[in-house]
């Protein structure tokens, strides 16, 4: 009885994962042209009358919560304002999902988001899996240490222990880097950015690193943001792969707004500009 | 251009490329949880002997041990000995304090269990020992706990089982654990489908053998009407 | 240390705290609810249907049984497609708790006297009467302490949840967490995490002791 029952289980997982697989070949051509009617359109927003976006809500400046009013605020949701102003007409048609740098991408992918406008660094290999607008932000990663650690510069840290969020593209940055200088330094992964914060303030990583507009919201007494510059990073919209004609769309928007100083103006704004 | 089917062929040859990470991940797993188990029998053995004393003091002791380890998540004891201790001096590795961590928080539950054992040997047993002369050690180490060891397993391999899933706390810690070689992997590949579907299944060939044995000799004990602990069965 | 409390416990840290820990009991209510009623009718299929059902119903609970629940909160976010990651993670909760009350509901089950089922047939209940009105109403009383028990783990189980970005309890405590330095404040809002749940999860273990005694046969 006890064998039948393990066989059972050993069966019924290596049939599911069969089907999994065996879905991939026929899956593919579907996949590379999608039909039209699957797609997220300029259309189908209207229709939903609501732009759904996701934003950070921990990063200050870019997306925070306010905790007084209960709103999240900053650059990139005022990015999402004025695109929902351009397609609804609307600047407050707008429904936030706050996101970390781990959630994003799946949110995105089964559509519980239209867009991610959410410190998103643009990579090549992201660019297989999701739409990026052209840049609306460039930043750099950086470094945030201990003062009392008298780092003057990665070039110090041999050996240490760097924070990292989970998904991020910070690690490589720091490791290709780290190899000019012809040092090793270590990753520890983490699922949000408090929980980063929390390991350097105790010890456990020697640094906090991400792109550096994220680190100037946690930095206080105690710590300092390196000079260092790493790997500039451009934050793009994304959109999910199969929504060519919504990514095309957005990105004509923020091509227009690079030009006419619109985003330089809301850079300022936000005290971006470094 | 590849499939974005979360389960497609190329995110399982990606994976099995990556396999290094999830074996050794799944090693220390392992290693944690049998140290831990180790611990929190230790723990539950004395927590349960100390529950059942006659020493008002002693039995408040365990008492207190058991009802805060009990009713504080696990997720806030290891993130306490993470961060916590560390800033005020301690810093213990993250395999010490998965370890420490879930055997502490286990040797309460175990704790129960034993204690509970203890209960349901008859008092008989012990007023027959005390008249031959047996000390309360002597009883305790030769008559009652001999006769329990086999009631209690059941519910002490339902602990083991709990016990090996519990590591995975160890993901939230940067542990270097099957989960944490799971979630990192994924994170970093967006191959999710394989990743969590390769990490369920090394877990489940680590804790079904110990669920059916645990089942299968509870049913035995209750065929021979050997003695049987009658525990809230499932305490995680 | 007077300081470092009136760093940490500002009016608008508490407020957000305490929305924390509301988010925390609706997520536990809404799951144990479900999870009841779910485990319920699983372990009933279970026990009772011997062929397909059943054995379908004990695939499900032995699969749940065997995992870790951190795996399937980062599975069921990360790869049902549609609605937000904060109810795919519940999902994921109320399936694996519904696992665990299903076992429980089997050792219930299991302690009733077969000839309870005798008895009613040949009074001329129904396999479903039978169960409504006999077996049902005395395994629920008999479970009722591994069903609060039950409820106090899921309680525990929600701070899994922080891992994922949703803002219950235990995430709204490292947030306060990323903005203070010194060590005494991390304890304090450690200690202020850790109390809260204690006091809930303790006033819940009291209930069920008292009702062990007071219901218990063989005390």
């Amino acid at each position: 009885m006890k064998k039948r029952n393990l066989l059972a289980t050993v069966i019924l997982s290596s049939v599911l994962f069969l089907g999994a697989c065996s879905s991939d070949d026929s899956s593919t051509t579907e996949a590379d042209t999608p039909k039209v009617s699957d797609q997220l359109t300029i259309e189908s927003i209207k229709e939903a009358g609501v732009l759904k976006v996701g934003v950070k809500e921990d990063v200050p400046n870019f997306g925070l919560k306010n905790t007084d009013t209960g709103e999240i605020e900053g650059f990139e949701i005022d990015i999402a304002k004025k695109i929902a102003e351009d397609i609804l007409g609307d600047p407050d048609a707008i429904e936030l999902t706050p996101v970390t740098a781990k959630t994003r991408g799946p949110l995105l992918d089964n559509g519980e988001v239209d867009m991610v406008i959410a410190t998103f660094t643009v990579t090549e290999e992201r660019k297989e899996t999701y739409n990026f607008s052209d840049a609306y932000y460039e930043d750099a990663v950086g470094l945030l240490v201990k003062k009392d650690k008298n780092y003057e510069g990665l070039k110090d840290m041999d050996g240490a222990n760097v924070g990292v969020a989970q998904s991020s593209t910070t690690s490589e940055a720091i490791a290709s880097e780290a190899e000019q200088y012809d040092i090793t330094v270590e990753f520890s992964e983490y699922a949000t950015y408090p929980e980063i914060k929390a390991a350097l303030d105790s010890g456990r990583v020697d640094a906090f690193s991400v792109d550096r507009s994220i680190l100037a919201g946690y930095l206080d007494d105690s710590t300092e943001i390196l000079p260092d510059r790493f790997a500039t990073q451009d934050y793009g919209i994304a959109t999910k792969k199969t929504n060519t004609e919504l990514a095309e769309y957005v990105n004509e928007l923020i091509t227009t707004w690079g030009e006419d100083d619109t985003l330089n103006g809301l850079v300022s704004e936000w005290g971006l500009s470094e | 251009m590849k499939s974005t089917n979360p389960f497609a062929l190329w995110r399982w040859e990606d994976l099995f490329q990556n396999f290094d990470n999830f074996s050794s991940g799944f090693l220390r797993t392992l290693q944690v949880a049998i140290l831990a188990l180790a611990l929190s029998l230790v723990i539950g053995i004395v927590i349960g002997i100390l529950s059942t004393a006659h020493n008002m003091i002693l039995r408040s002791v365990a008492r207190v041990y058991v009802e805060i380890f009990q009713n504080i998540p696990l997720v806030i004891q290891i993130f306490f000995m993470y961060n916590g201790l560390a800033m005020a001096g301690l810093v213990l590795s993250e395999f010490t304090i998965g370890v420490v961590g879930v055997g502490l928080y286990h040797g309460a539950y175990i704790g129960e269990v034993v204690r509970a054992g203890i209960l349901s040997v008859p008092k008989g047993q012990q007023e027959a020992a005390y008249a031959q002369g047996f000390s309360y050690t002597q009883t305790m180490r030769y008559i009652i706990l001999p006769q329990m060891v086999k009631g209690i397993l059941p519910p002490l391999t339902n602990q083991a089982v709990n016990l090996i899933k519990n590591t995975s706390v160890l993901a939230i810690i940067a542990g270097a654990d099957l989960m944490y070689a799971a979630d990192s992997y994924a994170s970093f590949s967006l191959n999710y489908g394989p990743s969590y579907v390769i990490a369920g299944l090394l877990y489940f060939i680590l804790c079904f053998p110990l669920a059916t044995f645990s089942r299968k000799y509870e049913e035995k004990l209750k065929k021979n009407d050997s003695l049987v602990v009658d525990i809230p069965e499932v305490m995680e | 240390m007077i300081n470092s409390i009136q760093t940490v416990f500002t009016r608008p840290n508490v407020l957000f705290l305490l929305d924390g820990l509301k988010t925390t009991l609706l997520i536990s209510l809404c799951v144990v609810i479900l999870s009841i009623v779910f485990g319920t009718l699983l372990g009933l299929i279970r026990n009772y249907e011997k062929k397909f059902f059943g054995k379908i119903a004990g695939f499900y609970i032995e699969l749940f049984r065997n995992t870790p629940l951190l795996l399937w909160m980062l599975g069921c976010a990360f790869l049902i497609p549609g609605s937000t990651i904060l109810v795919k993670a519940s999902i994921a909760l109320f399936l694996y708790t519904a696992a665990v009350v299903a076992e429980i509901v089997r050792g219930g089950l299991n302690s009733i006297p077969k000839g309870q089922f005798e008895a009613a047939h040949s009074q001329g209940f129904s396999f479903f009467q039978t169960l409504v009105y006999i077996i049902l109403p005395q395994t629920f009383k008999k479970i009722i302490p591994s069903l609060l028990s039950q409820v106090i783990t899921t309680i525990k189980d929600t701070s899994f949840l922080a891992g994922l970005g949703i803002m219950e309890f235990t995430r709204s405590g490292q947030v306060i967490l990323g903005k203070v330095t010194k060590t005494s404040e991390v304890f304090l809002i450690y200690g202020f995490l850790a109390v809260v749940y204690f006091i809930i999860c303790f006033a819940l273990s009291v209930l069920v002791r008292n009702w062990h005694e007071k219901n218990s046969e063989n005390v």
